[in-house]
């Protein structure tokens, strides 16, 4: 059963970081266009990402709920060391929700339209890079985790660990990808002009991403940072890292001719690629403390509590994931399994 | 004050606002899907545009109660994380349920919302029913989470140390029952009275009276019928603190000496110090018989219990008495309303609607008082008898300012989310009947 709650976890991570990361970035493309532009990608993402865009949140309260019941240790860490970022998250979270559903359900369209608006588009930045900042800090190896709090300063206890030039780094590379993902998603949801937009916007993002990701490599590497270097000498990251660089070549292809069905296919793929590269490179220690590695494997909950859970997300996953699926295609969301389109 | 103190104040205050956007993203879905049945049965149009009405309302409010449940999952460990170590897999049962009912309903709300024209008119009404159930049993999960901190049960403890952890046994702890009863009735009491008082709003002051009327038919008929049943499970919960919580049972009804046939106390103040309660009414034998059912039972009072496990007792105390006082006044609202089907000269008197005016915010404040019972009347305990709250809170200093920041945050959320629904009144009220 562990196995089964492995999966989910996994599963919910990399869906939250998909999904999600997509719904961030449809504000992100949109706080960097033109005026005109952004109306355009503001209705069309409405269109696309609407009749989900809750849901796609809710594969973050799954992954809490899991971390907290099968890794109870890993999850008071996280909540005691990244307090503040994750509270930064919250505010971000709340903004953009409560933003998203006044700009669409507000009965009056008037000048109050242009907050919610701004709001949107702002805290869709944010919120991404202060997730990339929290899994920047639990991998940066800067948490001291200690009882003996008075000799500590606030700041290198709650602070330091996530506010620091890789953490920033993280965060920027995360919120470029949900860029990435969103531009991409995109392509196939619109025609013409807008559709050239789009590929051209896919295209900048997976520039930023690829200058981002290197430079991230490159300062952890000059700064010796245990997560980098052990990333570096491990041979499947780096392959799987690869795989996904020469995965550019044939997205790059399917993004000049507009292919959205590729185009979306081989995006998912890259993210999920560099995803599993960075969690297999240092597996199962997937938080590095200073000093001392946290393992996901040890700390676990009894095995009475791993089976119960393991069994509801068996019983949960099938209620849902057929219900998730068919919404998706009831409302075209999923072109992918669709020949007509491209 | 101290740290712990900002983390239960934001703790209380976080979770009061989101029971209220939890409460009516609950219970309005049951509203929409009854006139949205009345549309399809009847094609009276009037119920088309108010099922539409109810449903941007329902958007809204389950968004806000979603991002506030989103921080509140996180703020379980954030502000508790002594707390979650231990409780979190003991508990987690309830959690992963409700995540999956969570689920479910947004899936169905997400069909319910963009499916009109475009799935098939019953298996889109049915889609508003999902919303419906799924928003009930995700309600019962959490509380259910809440009763086991109320009567821990599923696990040994020895030093410290929890084993032989059983999350079926924890998740039906002895408490769960009255507990979720009693809430989700609440929620249906509390919200039915709320919309019904702004529908009476418009009906006093005769703006669209066809379609306000058809409103608030419907919502206070789930209203009355729940305000009718709540004491009863209220008393279902009170014999139950009794026999598991007697220091809470002796908080609420403020008894300091432990007597046999002990009388209920209505009103009153209590000094904490002079250990007495005055100015209170005194019904003979009451209390013994409302607890256990037998009018010359033994109540315990509260000098019989260590110092330092005592709660706060005149809090506690004043909560109980608005909740039991506005309780017993909407079960009479409740009756009311029954009364008004056989003498329709009720619905001619300005009064009968100014009365359910006055009403609207009543069941909420109640609510919100039965919630300051239960979780203040537990302390000092976070899990009754096992863990205390000071042991659970984080070690991170400066929790004020996560206090006023929620506070801020919620505030104004609260202020935008209320003058939305008045622009959607206002359109409903302004536009034409087609
Ligand atoms: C509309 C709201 C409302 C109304 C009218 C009432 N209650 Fe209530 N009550 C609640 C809303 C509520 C609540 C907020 O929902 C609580 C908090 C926890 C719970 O499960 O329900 C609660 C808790 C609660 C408890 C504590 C349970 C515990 O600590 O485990 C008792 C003893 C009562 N109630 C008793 C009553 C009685 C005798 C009422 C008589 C009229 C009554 N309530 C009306
Ligand atoms: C008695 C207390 C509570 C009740 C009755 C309750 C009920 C609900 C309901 C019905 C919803 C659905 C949203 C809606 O329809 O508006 C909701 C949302 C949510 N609640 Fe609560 N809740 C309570 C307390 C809590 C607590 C303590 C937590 C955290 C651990 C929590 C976490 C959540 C989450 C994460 C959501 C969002 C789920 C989504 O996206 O749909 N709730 N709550
Ligand atoms: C939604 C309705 C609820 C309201 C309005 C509410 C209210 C409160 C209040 C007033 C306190 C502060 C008590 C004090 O410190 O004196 C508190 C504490 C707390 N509540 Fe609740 N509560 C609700 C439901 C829940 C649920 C469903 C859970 C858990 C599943 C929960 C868990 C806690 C915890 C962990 C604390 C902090 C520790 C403690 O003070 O015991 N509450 N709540």
């Amino acid at each position: 059963m562990l196995y089964v709650v492995l999966f989910f976890t996994l599963f919910s991570l990399f869906l939250y970081v998909l999904l999600g990361g997509a719904d961030f970035g449809a504000g992100i493309v949109e706080l960097f266009s033109s005026s005109e532009n952004k109306k355009i990608t503001r209705d069309t993402a409405y269109r696309v990402m609407g009749p989900v865009w809750e849901v796609n949140h809710i594969w973050l309260i799954i992954l809490i709920v899991i971390m907290w019941i099968a890794f109870p240790v890993y999850f008071n860490v996280i909540v005691i060391y990244m307090h503040v970022p994750i509270t930064l998250v919250l505010l971000g979270i709340t903004m953009r929700g409560v933003a998203f559903i006044f700009r669409h359900y507000d009965a009056v369209v008037d000048k109050s339209q242009h907050l919610y608006n701004w709001m949107f588009r702002i805290s869709s930045f944010i919120t991404p890079v202060f997730i990339g900042m929290t899994f920047g800090a639990l991998i940066g190896g800067k948490i001291i985790r200690t009882q003996d709090y008075e000799n500590f300063g606030f700041y290198e206890l709650f602070m330091a660990p996530w506010l620091n030039t890789f953490s920033l780094l993280v965060g920027l590379f995360y919120a470029a990808l949900c860029a990435f993902l969103a531009a991409t998603l995109l392509i196939g949801e619109t025609e013409g002009n807008d559709r050239k937009m789009y590929s051209r916007k896919s295209a900048y993002a997976t520039i930023v991403l690829v200058v981002i990701g290197f430079i991230l490599l490159v300062y952890g590497y000059y700064n010796e940072m245990v997560f980098i270097t052990d990333f570096i000498h491990n041979p499947v990251s780096i392959i799987a890292v690869s795989f996904s660089g020469i995965l550019l070549i044939p997205l790059w292809k399917s993004i000049r001719n507009q292919s959205s069905v590729w185009s979306r296919w081989l995006a998912g793929l890259q993210v999920v690629l560099i995803l599993f590269a960075a969690i297999y490179a240092h597996f199962p220690h997937i938080i590095i403390m200073a000093g001392e590695e946290l393992s996901l494997l040890e700390n676990i909950a009894p095995p009475s509590v791993i089976t119960n859970l393991g069994i509801m997300l068996l019983i949960g996953g099938s209620v849902i994931l057929p219900g998730l699926f068919n919404l998706m295609r009831s409302f075209n969301m999923i072109k992918i399994f669709n020949k007509n389109a491209n | 004050m101290e740290n712990l103190d900002f983390a239960r104040l934001q703790m209380a205050f976080t979770l009061g606002f989101h029971i209220i956007f939890a409460c009516i993203g609950m219970v309005m879905p049951f509203f929409m899907i009854v006139s949205h049945k009345k549309w399809l049965n009847t094609r009276d149009p009037i119920y088309l545009k108010l099922t539409k009405a109810w449903q941007k309302g329902v958007a809204i409010f389950f968004v806000t109660g979603a991002v506030s449940g989103t921080a509140l999952s996180f703020e379980l460990g954030l502000l508790w994380p002594g707390f979650m170590e231990h409780a979190g897999p003991i508990i987690g049962m309830p959690f992963s349920l409700e995540g999956a009912a969570f689920f479910v309903e947004a899936l169905a709300l997400g069909f319910y919302l963009y499916g009109w024209d475009k799935l098939p008119e019953k298996f889109h009404w049915f889609t508003g029913v999902i919303i419906g159930i799924s928003g009930v049993a995700s309600g019962i999960l959490v509380v259910s989470a809440n009763s086991w901190m109320n009567a821990p049960s599923g696990f040994d403890y020895n030093n410290g140390v929890f084993s032989n952890i059983d999350p079926v046994k924890a998740m039906l702890n002895p408490a769960w029952f009255t507990e979720a009863l009693h809430m989700t009735l609440a929620a249906f009491v509390a919200t039915s009275f709320a919309v019904a008082g702004v529908h009476a709003l418009q009906i006093f002051r005769k703006k669209q009276i066809e379609l306000h009327t058809k409103a608030f038919k419907i919502a206070i008929l789930f209203g009355a019928v729940a305000a009718i049943l709540q004491p009863i499970s209220g008393d279902l919960s009170a014999k139950d603190v009794a026999e598991r919580q007697p220091v809470k049972l002796a908080a609420l009804e403020a008894h300091y000496e432990t007597e046999k046939g002990a009388p209920l106390y209505i009103g009153g103040i209590v000094d904490e110090e002079k250990k007495e309660v005055s100015y209170k009414i005194e019904i003979p034998k009451a209390l013994s018989f409302l607890a256990f059912g037998d009018f010359d039972a033994e109540v315990k009072g509260l000098n019989d219990f260590p110092e330092d496990e005592l709660p706060p007792v005149a809090v506690v105390h004043y909560a109980f008495q608005i909740m039991v006082g506005i309780g017993t006044l909407l079960m009479l609202a409740g009756l009311l309303y029954f009364i008004s089907l056989k003498k329709k000269s009720l619905l001619e008197n300005r009064k009968f609607w100014l009365f359910f005016i006055f009403l609207a915010p009543l069941g909420f404040v109640a609510l919100e008082a039965g919630w300051v019972v239960t979780e203040v009347g537990r302390q000092p305990w976070i899990i009754h008898g096992i863990m205390k709250t000071k042991d659970a809170v984080t070690p991170m200093p400066g929790m004020k300012y996560s206090f006023y920041m929620y506070v801020l945050l919620y505030v104004v959320l609260g202020i935008t989310v209320t003058w939305l629904m008045n622009r959607q009144i206002k359109a409903l009220n302004s536009s034409k009947d087609s």
